[in-house]
């Protein structure tokens, strides 16, 4: 993008593109930009990554998980598929359009996973309009005792005591580490 | 925008504005202020957007972590000696799906357990636990990623219904990967 409008620009001064040619020009190649589609062709080797599916929860009773995201974060049960023994909780984007969602489940009948060496010791929400005295505010009227972080990156404890954070684009993002 | 953009440019006219700083703002304009719209935000205050991270513990981030920049082309970012981010895309891209200025790419962290959560804070016992976690990705099929999987040397490669593929994972975590078909409308 940037040496696009850089030829642009160039040939504004060398009088190629008029005034107004430029202003529509420029105009246009942002909406052209914002319909591009991250869904590329795979890379040679792997797989292209869209992002998180689903998280798959488990606890003894899943009904106070659900309750829980739903009342607090804002997750949406999924019409249909809440089973007596799960549920599946919608956020972000439509489903089927890069939207998530997180599995409340009962533990399997049977038994359990092989234990792995590897856990998952928390995981994060983005919230988007990150006001912070807004944001602490929601929470307290919610119920939940922020249990640690700092502005900007906030935690919780769900009915069992597992860790959910929630945070704006600031404080916690890839890239900024 | 095209008022925005007729400004810089008479800023630029008279003065007050650099080459590079009109070619840096535009762009910056182009790629993400007005790339969106004006949609509104009318979400409530502690609404969901999109998952931010996954916090995955192992005793050694690092072969981990490797395995997961094998599989999915995750990059590394960050490395600290004892953790580092993979972002679920590059720099500069939104997430898949999402309109919104605010809202980053998911990132794995993957960390050592020493210093779970990057701080001093201890947690207390959980009697839940994430049992696993699914990544979407692009072009999904099933049988050609049960392929490039065992290519790639995955363990332990088996269905999860009839839209994905269950694997372990460098210490034996269970990852799931399916396509946007799967999703919270079509799953269980």
């Amino acid at each position: 993008m940037e040496r696009f409008i850089a030829g642009l620009v160039r040939d504004f001064e060398s009088g190629k593109v008029d005034r107004r040619e430029f202003c529509k020009t420029i105009a246009l190649a942002a909406t052209v930009y914002a319909a591009g589609d991250a869904a590329e062709a795979q890379p040679a080797r792997g797989f292209k990554v869209l992002g998180v599916n689903h998280i798959s929860y488990t606890c003894p009773d899943y009904t106070r998980a659900r309750d829980f995201l739903i009342n607090v974060f804002g997750l949406e049960s999924a019409p249909g598929h809440d089973t007596g023994a799960r549920a599946n909780l919608m956020f972000g984007p439509q489903p089927g359009k890069g939207g998530s969602f997180i599995v409340t489940r009962n533990p399997a009948a049977g038994g359990s996973k092989p234990v792995s060496e590897a856990y998952i010791d928390h995981f994060c929400f983005t919230l988007s309009n990150w006001d912070e005295a807004r944001v602490r505010a929601a929470m307290k009227a919610k119920g939940p005792e922020i249990s640690g972080g700092r502005p900007g990156s906030l935690h919780v404890l769900d009915p069992y005591n597992y860790d959910i954070q929630f945070a704006n684009i600031i404080e916690e993002n890839a890239f900024k580490r | 925008m095209e008022g925005f953009v007729a400004h810089q440019l008479h800023e630029f006219e008279t003065g007050k504005l650099s080459r590079r700083a009109l070619i840096e703002t535009l762009t910056l304009a182009a790629t993400t202020l007005y790339a969106t719209g004006a949609k509104a935000q009318a979400d409530a205050t502690l609404k969901a957007q999109l998952v931010n991270h996954i916090s995955y513990t192992c005793p050694e981030y690092r072969p981990a972590a490797d395995w997961y920049s094998k599989v999915f082309n995750l990059d590394q970012i960050g490395a600290s000696g004892r953790d580092v981010a993979m972002p679920m895309g590059k720099k500069g891209e939104k997430p898949y799906g999402v309109t919104s200025d605010d809202v980053p790419l998911p990132h794995l962290i993957v960390r050592n357990p020493d210093r779970a959560g990057g701080g001093t804070r201890t947690r207390p016992t959980s009697a839940a636990v994430i049992d696993h976690f699914a990544l979407t990705v692009a072009d999904f099929n099933r049988d050609r990623a049960r392929a490039e999987l065992t290519a790639l040397g995955v363990k332990n490669i088996r269905d999860g219904g009839p839209r994905s593929l269950h694997m372990d994972d460098f210490y034996g975590y269970d990852v799931q990967i399916c396509g946007l078909e799967n999703n919270a409308l079509t799953d269980g």
